[in-house]
């Protein structure tokens, strides 16, 4: 489904991806977790061609596109693959939660208006915010825009769906319902790549957890393994961060 | 010169007033092109393109660096000659479309710079969205980009058209009949020159209020879509313009600040 073959991405002088390669099995969901700066963000970009890889090949169902020569043409394909749920929500700011959703669907894949408002109603309900179809995303919570976001990335049908810390921008009472959403679209099958923090929802949702650092995938394996049983020294010091002795002291 | 009777305004202001659609249809039609030719102009410079990059650098010095008067005569009797060179005949052309070229090339420079401003404020994040759903580089900039950096552009379109107004005064030096031009005619007429003029300060005056109030309604409108911010809930709304367009680093009026200081 999504393949990445020796991906190395260079800023300046500064190599922040070391030659990545990585499988994503169709309907898999894939945890990446690591110290910041270890560059998982970049990975991701990569995949969507947001950030051009040095080197390497990155490939999404029967497209593959090679750093070297990608093709504006092949990039767009790829970008029409996949969709990405960003940090910072990144909503069209100008567009209410309705327009956000229906925007791809009118611009890009060329349906109809009231086929594509018909749908984007739906997974807007979907997302539980069904009430709130012509809000502008700046009256409203980081939660809310995030299920929007999840939302407008669900109406491109996409063969896989990068999420990037979707929830670490958000005030703690409003991750809960966010990890809802995803935890509900993680049970349909939807392939998914999820950089995140949130070590037990990782542990409940995903089907493997890549942990990187330094701009290298350090170890991979089912989140019951690695959590349980890290292998590398990097990784258990990473984890001995999120299991504090504190967590069993309440 | 004769001594000034306040009648004559009365009697001045309505003959004015039959030139006003030629001043407006100046300014509405130099606008219009000034806006497409202002946006065509600062794209070079914001994909940064090597060669055109300098061109519409050039461009934007020169219409910003002539008097505009200098500029509607060269526009008026240099553009002939140089059409002429292309087999071009525009003697037929009616002066009013030399007139609306000019204008419309002139705020193009200055629009260009606000749309350039506007545009570099939106932020990264934005595009990025756009291009993740699989949009072109033109999409991205037509539906998402080009719409936000123009909503915020509006106060700095609002001087160009009051500026182009004003301007607007300058077109009968061509021999056009906008208000200026049959001022003109009036104190020729009549010797009331005070009169004439006093009347066509006042029309020039109450125009540009109720454009300023329109655009203020305009702006609203435009940017309706910039509510209350989570993060910054007890910013007023002309600061948070302020921030988009300029960031938030403080750059305070110095009268501001003296307030705050006594509060
Ligand atoms: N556009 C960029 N230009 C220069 N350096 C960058 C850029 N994006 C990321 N980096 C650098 O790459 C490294 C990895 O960043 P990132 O992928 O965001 O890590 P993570 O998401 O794991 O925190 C960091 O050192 C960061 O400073
Ligand atoms: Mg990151």
């Amino acid at each position: 489904m999504i393949e990445l073959k020796e991906v190395r991405k260079s800023f300046g002088k500064q190599e922040v991806l070391k030659g990545i390669s990585l499988k994503v099995e169709k309907g898999e969901v894939v945890a990446v977790v690591g110290p910041s700066g270890s560059g998982k963000t970049t990975l991701l970009r990569c995949i969507n061609f947001l950030e051009k890889p040095t080197s390497g090949e990155v490939i999404v169902g029967d497209l593959a596109v090679a750093a070297g020569r990608a093709h504006r043409k092949e990039v767009l394909a790829l970008r029409r693959k996949t969709s990405m749920v960003f940090q910072q929500y990144n909503l069209f700011r100008h567009k209410t939660a309705l327009e956000n959703v229906m925007e791809g669907l009118t611009v890009v894949r060329k349906l109809p208006k009231a086929e594509a408002r018909e749908r984007s109603v739906r997974l807007l309900e979907k997302v539980g915010l069904g009430a709130k179809l012509d809000a502008y995303p700046s009256r409203l919570s980081g939660g809310q825009q995030q299920r929007i976001g999840i939302a407008r990335a669900l109406a491109m049908e996409p063969e896989a769906i990068l999420l990037d810390e979707p929830t670490s921008a958000l005030d703690p009472e409003l991750v809960g319902e966010v990890l809802a959403v995803i935890r509900n679209i993680a049970k349909e099958g939807i392939t998914m790549i999820i950089v995140t923090h949130e070590m037990s929802f990782a542990q409940e949702v995903a089907s493997r957890v890549v942990f990187m650092d330094q701009g290298t995938i350090v170890e991979e394996g089912p989140p019951g393994e690695l959590f349980a049983r890290p292998k590398e020294e990097r990784t258990r010091l990473f984890l001995s961060r999120f299991a504090p002795e504190g967590s069993y002291s309440i | 010169m004769e001594k000034p009777e306040l009648r004559y305004v009365f009697e001045f202001i309505p003959k004015l007033l039959s030139s006003l659609h030629t001043t407006l249809l100046i300014v509405a039609a130099s606008m219009a092109l000034g806006l497409a030719i202002g946006v065509l102009v600062a794209l070079p410079r914001l994909y940064r393109v090597p060669v055109l990059q300098r061109l519409s650098q050039l461009y934007v010095s020169f219409f910003r660096g002539t008097p505009i008067l200098i500029l509607l005569f060269l526009i008026y009797y240099g553009l002939p000659e140089l059409l002429k060179l292309v087999h071009i005949d525009v003697t037929r052309t009616p002066v009013l479309v030399f007139v609306i070229l000019t204008y419309a090339l002139h705020s193009a420079a200055y629009i260009s710079e606000a749309v350039r401003a506007a545009v570099e404020a939106v932020d990264r994040g934005q595009t990025e969205a756009a291009y993740a759903i699989g949009m072109t580089g033109f999409q991205a900039f037509v539906r998402v980009v080009l719409p936000q950096a123009l909503a915020v552009s509006v106060p700095v379109l609002a001087n160009q058209v009051i500026a182009n107004l004003k301007d607007t005064s300058l077109a009968f030096s061509l021999g056009v009949m906008e208000m200026t031009g049959k001022a003109q005619t009036l104190v020729a007429a009549t010797r009331h020159f005070i009169e004439a003029y006093v009347s066509l300060a006042a029309i020039y005056f109450v125009i540009s209020l109720i454009l300023q109030k329109l655009f203020q309604i305009a702006e609203r409108r435009l940017l309706k879509y910039e509510g209350p911010e989570n993060a910054e809930p007890s910013l007023p709304f002309k600061e948070r313009r302020r921030r988009r367009l300029f960031g938030s680093s403080a750059m305070r009026l110095p009268w501001k600040e003296a307030r705050a200081d006594e509060a």
